[in-house]
C-alpha cells in the first residue's frame, strides 16, 4: 500500500489521459428502466420521456452528421440522478448534454432562445455588469414590467429568484482584508461567480475557517468555471472559460497545492464534467482534476486525518434542513456535508431526501421550465416548510436561491454555520440570529 | 471509519445493511447503481423447483429446502440451514408488516401466482396486493385487465395461455384517459399517479366494472401506487366487490421498489447509510486482511475503510463478475479466486433457453459456512481474508434463476451475514 500524503499536498504525479467517448457506453443499457424510476423531470412532466430513451435509445439515432430525431432532450435538466441509479454504467447525462451540443450547434436552438441561454449562461459577465451597479441592477431585475418583458421576449421566467448583487465584490473584501495569514501550509480557493458577485459571506466563511485551522488562503484570478455554458449546449465557449482556468490554476497545482471550492458544480465541472464533455485531455487538465475538491470533502478529510482544530466550538441550537444538491451526490463522496454538519454542536438536521431541487443551474430560470422546476422541488419545499427553521443548508448557489425563493427561507452554505461554530461573524439571517 | 462496508445495494447488501445496522453497527452500503430489487417481482422466491428440471412447481419449499440441503452441501441454503432461512424470512415479515405493506406466506406452501404471459409463478411470499391471483385456488372465470396505448401488459396473452393451464381466464383492455393523453406512460409512473390521484383511481375502479361480467377475480398489472399500495388495493377490491391481484411486468417492478423503500427506510433509521453511484473498482490487502476498497469517484479513486467488507455485487448479471475474451473471469472489488467451466466456447449451450442453463452463469465466489470467501470447495475451509464476508448472487453453487431461488439466497445470506459479522 502506497503511503498516503496529506490531503492538502497536490499529486503533481499525474499526466494526460485520452477521455473514451462518453456516447461508448450507451451499448451497456440493459434497458431495466430504473433510470426512468430514477428521473425527477419525467416523473414530473410529459415533455420529458426519461433518461433511457433519450440517452441510449434516442443516442443511437443521433449522429453528428445528421439532424437530431427529436428536441425532447432539451428538457433533460442534468442532474444526474440517472447516472447514480443505472447499474451499467451508462453515462447519460453526459451523453444527453453532449446531445444538446449537437442540437445547438446545427440551429436546432436558435435566435432569441439561444440568446436567452447565453445571458443566463455567461453568469460572469452578468456578474461584470451587474455587481458595479448593483442598487440599479438589484432594483431593475425585480421589477414587474422587467420581469415580464424579460419573460415574453426572451423567455425568463418571471417568477426564478434572481439574487441581489453583492455591494462588495469578495475580490474586493480580499484587497482590504488586514493581515491575512501567511503560513507554510497553503491551499488555493476557488470561489466561483456567485461568492464573488452574489453572497461573497461564503467566500469570507472558507478563509476564516481554513485560515483558523493553519492554512494560508491563495485567491487567484479565476473565471466561471463554464458549467451553465456546458449545460445550455455552448461547448466552444465553455472550453475557452475551461482552458483560461486551468491556465491560472495550474501553476499553483505545480507548487504543490491543492484547490478546493464551495460550489459543487463548479468543482465538478473542473474535475469530470467539462474534460469528459468536451473530450479534453492534457497534462495540466489532468493535474487539475486530480487536485480540485470539494470544500466539505477536504474539511472532512482533515478531520479523519486529525488535523481539525475542534477546540472551544460554540453551540448551534438550530434544527435545519439540509439539501445535498444532485452534482454533489455526483461527485460520488458519500455525503460529506452531512459530516461536517455532524461536527457542529447542538446542530439538529434534518436530511432532504429529495433528489433535485428542480433548478439544475440555468434550467429553472428558463419559461418553459419554471413549472417543472418548481414541481421537482416540491418534496423539498414541503420537508423545509414542514421543519420551519430560520435557514435552510444547501452548497450550490443556484439551488440555494431556488429554494429560498420557493419557501421564503433564507438558505446558507455548511461553512457559514462552521464558521459559526468557530466564533466568526458572519452575515445574513444568521447574524440576525447573533451568531 | 465504517465498521461495516457493503459493496451492492440489492437485496443481500440491503438485507445485511439492515441487520448489522440494527445491531448498532456503523454501516455503510456503496453500489454502483440501483440493485436487483428494482427488477425482480417484489415477492421472495425460495424454492420453486428442485431438481431444477423437475416437471412440477415445488409446492412445499420446507420439504424440498431439506431435499435440497442434502443434495447439494455446497449450496448456500445448505451452508446457512433451515432455521437461518425461516428467521429470515420472518424477520421480513415482520418489518413489512411493520411498514403496513404485509408479506404473506411461509415455508409451508409456495404460492403459484400467474405470471404477465400466463405461465405460472412459485414463490414463498407475496403481498396482500398479489395473493388473490394464486392459480391452485379455483374462484374463476378471471378477468385480466389491460390498458390501451400501455405497452407493458398484454391481457388477452396472459389469458390465453392460463386457460392452456386449465385455468377460465379472459383478457380485456380499458381505456384510462391518463394514460391516452400521456406521451409515455410507465409503470413507475402510472403506479406514482394511482398515489396521488384519487380520480385515476375512480376511473380504474368504474372502467373495470363495466368488463367484469361474472368475473370473480381480477388481475391487473403492478401499479396500484409505490408507497400507498395496500389502501388503493383494498379501496379497488371494495369498489369491485371481487378479489384484485397484481401481476409483476417488466422492470421497472413497482412491486420491488416497496420492498426497496421498506428496506431503505429501515437501514436509515438504523443510523445506516446507502451511497449509489460508488462502483467498488478494487481493494487493498495486507496478508489475510483487507484493509481499503476503492471506489470510483469524479476525477479520482477513492480509498474506504472499515472493519468488515461484504461483498453483494452480484454475479455475471449484477456486474459483480465479469467475463473476458480470454476465457477467464473476475470478481471486480476483491479480485477472488473464481473457477471458470472452461474456455470461452464452452461457457454456452446452443439454445438460449436450454433446460440445463448455460455453464458461465454458474461461476461464483466459494465461501464456508460463516460465508467468508475461501479457495476451493470445503464448507469449514479457513476464510481468505479474515474481515470479508460475501453474499448473494455472487456466490457459487446456487442455480437461483433457475431454482426461482433468487430473492431467497439474497435475503437468506444477506440476512445471516448481517447479523454476525
Amino acid at each position: 500500500m502506497s503511503t498516503e500524503r496529506p490531503i492538502w499536498e497536490a499529486n503533481t504525479d499525474v499526466t494526460a489521459h485520452p477521455h473514451l467517448a462518453v456516447e461508448l457506453t450507451l451499448d451497456n443499457c440493459i434497458k431495466c428502466n430504473i433510470c426512468v424510476t430514477a428521473c425527477p423531470v419525467t416523473a414530473v412532466t410529459d415533455l420529458f420521456p426519461g433518461p433511457k430513451y433519450e440517452a441510449p435509445q434516442a443516442g443511437r439515432f443521433r449522429n453528428e452528421k445528421q439532424e437530431s430525431p427529436d428536441y425532447s432532450v432539451d428538457y433533460c435538466s442534468g442532474c444526474r440522478a440517472c447516472n447514480m441509479a443505472c447499474p451499467t454504467g451508462v453515462r447519460i447525462a453526459e451523453i444527453n448534454a453532449r446531445a444538446r451540443a449537437n442540437m445547438v450547434e446545427d440551429g436546432g436552438i436558435k435566435g432569441l432562445t439561444r440568446l436567452r441561454n447565453n445571458a443566463i449562461a455567461r453568469t460572469e459577465l452578468v456578474g461584470k455588469l451587474g455587481q458595479p451597479v448593483a442598487p440599479l441592477a438589484n432594483w431593475a431585475l425585480n421589477i414587474k414590467p422587467a420581469r415580464w418583458i424579460a419573460d415574453k421576449v426572451f423567455g425568463i421566467a418571471p417568477e426564478a429568484p434572481f439574487p441581489p448583487f453583492t455591494s462588495q465584490k469578495f475580490s474586493n473584501w480580499l484587497k482590504k482584508r488586514e493581515n491575512p495569514l501567511i503560513a507554510e501550509r497553503k491551499v488555493v480557493y476557488f470561489h466561483g461567480c456567485s461568492t464573488e458577485y452574489y453572497e461573497p459571506r461564503v467566500g469570507k466563511a472558507v478563509v476564516n475557517v481554513l485560515e483558523r485551522n493553519g492554512f494560508e488562503v491563495l485567491i487567484p484570478p479565476q473565471n466561471c468555471c463554464g458549467l451553465p455554458l456546458l449545460s445550455n449546449g455552448e461547448f466552444s465557449s465553455a472550453q475557452q472559460l475551461y482552458e483560461s482556468n486551468i491556465e491560472k490554476l495550474v501553476p499553483y497545482v505545480k507548487q504543490g497545492y491543492v484547490i478546493v471550492g464551495t460550489s459543487t458544480s463548479c468543482t465538478l465541472t473542473l474535475i469530470e464534467e467539462a474534460p469528459e464533455m468536451l473530450e479534453y485531455s492534457s497534462d495540466d487538465a489532468a493535474l487539475i482534476q486530480a487536485n480540485t475538491y470539494d470544500f466539505n470533502d477536504f474539511i472532512m478529510q482533515l478531520f479523519y486525518a486529525g488535523e481539525l482544530d475542534l477546540n472551544d466550538l460554540k453551540d448551534v441550537p438550530l434544527t435545519l434542513v439540509y439539501h445535498m444538491p444532485c452534482q454533489y451526490k455526483a461527485h460520488r463522496i458519500g455525503r460529506p456535508g452531512t459530516e461536517l454538519l455532524e461536527l457542529i454542536p447542538a446542530l439538529n438536521v434534518v436530511e432532504s431526501e429529495s433528489v433535485c431541487c428542480g433548478m439544475a443551474g440555468t434550467y429553472g430560470y428558463k419559461s418553459e421550465k419554471y413549472q417543472i422546476a418548481m414541481d421537482v422541488g416540491k418534496s423539498l419545499f414541503e420537508l423545509v416548510g414542514n421543519v420551519d427553521g430560520p435557514v435552510v443548508i444547501c452548497e450550490s448557489e443556484t439551488c440555494r436561491w431556488h429554494i429560498t425563493k420557493a419557501t421564503d427561507t433564507p438558505s446558507v452554505h455548511p461553512v457559514e454555520l462552521l464558521a459559526a461554530a468557530y466564533g466568526f461573524p458572519v452575515e445574513g439571517k444568521l447574524a440576525e440570529l447573533g451568531f | 471509519m465504517n465498521d461495516v462496508l457493503i459493496m451492492g445495494a440489492g437485496l443481500a447488501g440491503l438485507t445485511a445493511a439492515w441487520q448489522a445496522a440494527l445491531r448498532g453497527k456503523k454501516v455503510q452500503i456503496a453500489a454502483k447503481g440501483w440493485g436487483t430489487t428494482h427488477w425482480h417481482a417484489g415477492c421472495v422466491d425460495v424454492l420453486g423447483y428442485h431438481p431444477v428440471d423437475a416437471s412440477t412447481a415445488v409446492d412445499n419449499p420446507r420439504t424440498a429446502l431439506t431435499q435440497l440441503i442434502a443434495d447439494q452441501p455446497q449450496h448456500p441454503y445448505a451452508l446457512a440451514g433451515l432455521d437461518q432461512i425461516e428467521e429470515a424470512l420472518t424477520a421480513l415479515q415482520t418489518l413489512c408488516a411493520e411498514a403496513g405493506y404485509p408479506l404473506h406466506g411461509s415455508l409451508d406452501k409456495n404460492w403459484q401466482l400467474p405470471t404477465a404471459v400466463g405461465s405460472m409463478r412459485p414463490t414463498c411470499l407475496a403481498p396482500s396486493t398479489m395473493i388473490a391471483g394464486d392459480l391452485t385456488q379455483k374462484e374463476s372465470p378471471m378477468l385480466l385487465i389491460g390498458f390501451e396505448d400501455y405497452r407493458d401488459f398484454y391481457p388477452s396473452l396472459a389469458a390465453d395461455n392460463l386457460r392452456q393451464l386449465g385455468i377460465d381466464a379472459t383478457g380485456a383492455k380499458i381505456r384510462l384517459a391518463t394514460i391516452e393523453d400521456a406521451n409515455f406512460m410507465t409503470p413507475i409512473k402510472l403506479a406514482q399517479l394511482m398515489d396521488s390521484d384519487p380520480n385515476l383511481r375512480l376511473q380504474l375502479a368504474r372502467a373495470i366494472q363495466a368488463k367484469l361480467g361474472d368475473a370473480k377475480r381480477v388481475g391487473l398489472p403492478a401499479i396500484l401506487g409505490v408507497r400507498h399500495s395496500i389502501a388503493i388495493h383494498k379501496e379497488l377490491e371494495e369498489r369491485l366487490g371481487v378479489p384484485v391481484f397484481e401481476i409483476p411486468s417488466l422492470p421497472p417492478s413497482v412491486p420491488g421498489i416497496r420492498l426497496h423503500h421498506i428496506l431503505f427506510t429501515a437501514i436509515q433509521q438504523a443510523g445506516g447509510r446507502v451511497y449509489d453511484g460508488m462502483e467498488g473498482i478494487g481493494s487493498h490487502k495486507e496478508g489475510n486482511v483487507i484493509t481499503a476498497v476503492l471506489t470510483e469517484a469524479a476525477g479520482r479513486t477513492r480509498t474506504q475503510r472499515a472493519h468488515t467488507y461484504v461483498l453483494a455485487t452480484g454475479g455475471i448479471l449484477g456486474g459483480g463478475i465479469v467475463t473476458k475474451p480470454d476465457s477467464t473471469a473476475r470478481e471486480v472489488v476483491f479480485d477472488l479466486p473464481l473457477e471458470v467451466p472452461g474456455k470461452q466456447h464452452e461457457w454456452f449451450r446452443r439454445e438460449f433457453l436450454n433446460k440445463d442453463g448455460h455453464p458461465i452463469y454458474d461461476v461464483g465466489v466459494q465461501v464456508n459456512e460463516a460465508f467468508q470467501p475461501v479457495q476451493g470447495e470445503n464448507g469449514t475451509a479457513v476464510a481468505l481474508y479474515q474481515n470479508l464476508y460475501a453474499i448473494g448472487n455472487t456466490l457459487a453453487h446456487s442455480e437461483a434463476i433457475r431454482q426461482r431461488a433468487y430473492e431467497g439466497v439474497a435475503l437468506v445470506t444477506g440476512y445471516k451475514v448481517g447479523k454476525e459479522c
